[in-house]
């Protein structure tokens, strides 16, 4: 019995054992795909369909198609070039991640900060004006972006004030610094081309967004993410070729020489057709009075001038919409606008004037995020294309009302900051 | 016979110190006129009239300050941190309006009131000290539109009163008007005004004929933060948003307008209305130079050569040159009296 037992035991032991793994292995296997499918099926109810897919360098080239559609108006609205498309798809999925939205807004507040995670990476974004809404938002943009990555240790913000001078101080300081990265909107343009090439030579990757082009992407910086500016130029001139058809407009821009005023501007004018006339170029610094001082003037010499090409949707609502009204004329006009400010579609809105029509694009303040992500590629050795263009796509205020309800006048409704969060940056 | 002579003469040299300004603003309106009638209409005005009104009240406050050979780079700040204030102590709400342009005036005379203690008592150069104070309250205003304003909106009764236009001219323009006028009076024909006017024209005089040559210094500093609140008020009505950058623009126009005027670096007399009419000039001249159609680079090129102009054809260049040429006529007037006396 003992023999036959004993044979029996050690029969009955490695199956036991066997059994028990199996058992073990298969309990382990039924918990972890029954927490794994619960996971799945909550991300699934969270994140909804999505664009994309694959990955590297870290990133996983898979976005949200409710995000996309939020900041694109269209989640087909994405760069052409699939390394650039799979830049685009990275950086703008990455605006799903939870963040620690208590320290990115002591972290915009405070113009830079600490992240907590100890990460070893020096993240920068520095600009030469970033005294707007447009600008406050971007800088919460790369804020968010930045937190999203745990090897980011520290954020710093530099705004020069519309000073060249000190935007160079900036920029070198930021290279004496040793930062691993550098996100700008070069406002001076190739001004700030010989400190943008020296941080590149230092090895920190240098990317701009909102189509920031200084000469030589790709080699004198690392990339310019952004719509490309001559097809938005194209867009603005079929508007005025479909809505104007004839008569006067006048083009309105940022700071002089500015390359994304320069951009739409050089090839809008091609493409009117000849019986529109561009009577002013005129530059505004982006200043709401400087707009309300230009347009006085062409209103002055133009009282009868049918539309308005510009980039700053908001500063075109405070600043012409009141040159109209103190001229006593009404505004009925055909506007080509840039950004999607919820100021100014509440403003057109509240206006009521079936002759004045609307027409936007995003504002873009996500490009940043694109960029940032771009230059956290490179730094893990990605190979990255000189340019991540957007295509373009003008919205009519009549049909896409950009008054979006709950959100602060000074907003877009195209970012991807939280609604909450925007709330405490702008009550 | 011979003081009527010379109280023309001194009379003369006085007004030709200030005339200039006028007569290149009347020049400027002829060549608007002919090249760019425009800029005469009624769209051109309503946008120049309100804002030559807030550039000729900061010009204001910096003529008190240069009458005394003082310069104040502090107005910038002064404009921005009011501005934020008329928002952030108001909240928006047209009920605590009045608290918000309180807190503004108010600080507006804290500000002038430490330049001036800074100037006058201290004896710290104006140039650099202005400047320092300027940026801490500029720096103050960035924080202060962040930390405590969170909005931007001015109160709508402000907005809506700004709007108004009595006989088809903004109120803008009749408040800065009016308060023009006032300090031209006050400084011309009360005790008071005089008094500020000679310690501007010789300290040394002024302080050995018993008066208190500092406590004018920081009078003048103090009135003139009250008038750059003044100018704040008047910005953020026609402006109805206050953005960080608000008031950035006032930081070297307001001086141009004042030595365009007439008045010297130096110190000593300057005119209430002749800085007035410069505020126009140089807010009127831009908006002529856009609507001819200049590119933007020759508006800035025509803007800077006519401020030089301006420097040249006024204040002490031209009263000593019309002194040199009145002084020989008098000689001769007077010489023929002596004849007579002597024959």
């Amino acid at each position: 019995m003992h023999v036959r037992k004993e044979p029996a035991a050690r029969r009955k032991g490695p199956v036991l054992v066997v059994l028990g793994v199996v058992v073990l292995a298969a309990a382990l296997t039924l918990a972890a795909s029954s927490s794994g499918g619960t996971k799945a099926a909550t991300q699934a109810a969270a994140t909804g369909p999505t664009i994309g897919k694959g990955g590297g360098f870290g990133e996983v080239y898979k976005a949200r198609v409710a995000t996309l559609k939020k900041t694109l108006f269209k989640a087909t609205l994405l760069p052409k070039n699939p390394t650039a498309r799979n830049i685009a798809l990275a950086g703008l999925g990455r605006a799903d991640k939870k963040v620690n939205y208590a320290l990115a807004l002591k972290c915009w507040k405070n113009n830079g900060c600490s992240t907590g995670t100890k990460g070893k990476l020096t993240v920068a974004y520095i600009e030469q004006f970033g005294e707007n809404v447009y600008r406050q938002m971007s800088k919460m943009e790369f804020i968010l972006q930045a937190l999203t990555y745990p090897e980011v240790g520290k954020i710093i913000y530099r705004s020069a004030h519309s000073d060249l001078n000190q935007g160079i101080a900036d920029f070198k300081a930021a290279i004496a610094q040793h930062v691993s990265l550098i996100v700008s909107y070069p406002d001076f343009g190739d001004a700030m081309l010989p400190v943008m090439k020296e941080a590149t030579d230092a090895g920190i990757p240098v990317a701009t967004y909102a189509w920031g082009y200084v000469t030589g992407p790709g080699k004198n910086y690392l990339t310019v993410v952004g719509e490309d500016t001559c097809a938005l130029g194209k867009v603005y001139a079929y508007v005025m070729n479909t809505q104007v058809k004839s008569g006067n407009i006048a083009f309105l821009g940022g700071f002089p020489g500015n390359p994304l005023s320069l951009g739409w501007q050089t090839c809008e004018r091609p493409a009117l057709n000849p019986n529109i006339h561009v009577v002013a170029t005129e530059p505004t610094n982006w200043d709401p009075s400087k707009v309300q001082q230009v347009v006085a003037g062409i209103l002055a010499k133009y009282p009868d001038i049918k539309g308005w090409s510009y980039e700053y949707g908001l500063g075109m609502a405070q600043g012409a919409f009141a040159a109209y009204q103190a001229a006593g004329l009404p505004f009925n006009a055909v506007l080509t606008l840039r950004t999607d400010d919820v100021g100014m579609g509440c403003a057109f809105d509240k206006l009521n004037n079936p002759k004045l029509q609307m027409y936007y694009y995003t504002s873009g303040n996500t490009q940043i995020r694109v960029a940032f992500t771009a230059a956290m590629m490179k730094l893990k050795g990605a190979k990255i294309p000189p340019t991540i263009v957007f295509p373009i796509q003008l919205q009519n205020q009549r049909v896409r009302d950009s008054c979006a309800k709950g959100y602060p006048q000074e907003a877009s409704a195209t970012s991807l900051i939280p609604l909450s969060l925007l709330h405490q940056m702008y009550p | 016979m011979k003081a009527p002579g010379r109280t023309f003469i001194a009379s003369a040299v006085v007004a030709a110190r200030f005339l200039p300004i006028w007569l290149a603003t009347g020049a400027l309106a002829i060549v608007a006129a002919i090249t760019a009638p425009d800029a005469l209409q009624h769209a051109s005005w309503a946008y120049v009239l309100p804002y030559m009104t807030i550039l000729a009240l900061a010009a204001l406050g910096q003529m008190l300050v240069i009458m005394h050979a003082g310069i104040d780079l502090s107005t910038p700040g002064v404009i921005s941190l009011g501005g934020n204030f008329i928002v952030g102590v108001s909240v928006g709400s047209d009920h605590k309006l009045a608290l918000g342009l309180l807190a503004c005036i108010g600080l507006g005379a804290a500000v002038g009131l430490a330049n001036g203690i800074l100037v006058g008592i201290l004896r710290l150069n104006p140039l650099i000290v202005t400047l320092a104070v300027g940026q801490i309250v500029l720096a103050w205003s960035l924080h202060y539109s962040r930390e405590v304003t969170n909005s931007s909106q001015v109160p709508e009764a402000l907005t809506s009163w700004a709007a108004e236009k009595p006989l088809g001219i903004s109120v803008i323009f009749w408040t800065g008007a009016a308060i023009t006028v006032a300090v031209a009076l006050l400084i011309r024909y009360t005790a008071a005004g005089r008094r500020f006017q000679a310690v501007g024209a010789n300290p040394r005089a002024a302080w050995m004929a018993g008066l208190h040559v500092r406590t004018h210094v920081v009078f003048a500093y103090t009135a003139a933060g009250i008038l750059y609140s003044f100018a704040a008020i008047l910005l953020a009505g026609i402006r109805i948003n206050i953005d960080p950058a608000f008031g950035a623009a006032y930081l070297l126009s307001p001086i141009a307008a004042v030595v365009i005027a007439g008045a010297s670096l130096a110190g000593g007399l300057a005119s209430a209305t002749s800085t007035w009419m410069a505020a126009l000039a140089l807010t009127f001249l831009p908006q002529m130079l856009l609507i001819l159609g200049l590119s933007t680079s020759m508006q800035y090129i025509v803007y800077g050569a006519a401020i030089i102009v301006g420097m040249m054809v006024s204040g002490d260049r031209v009263a000593s040159l019309l002194g040199r040429v009145l002084r020989p006529i008098e000689g001769q007037t007077r010489n023929p009296d002596m004849n007579v006396n002597t024959s």
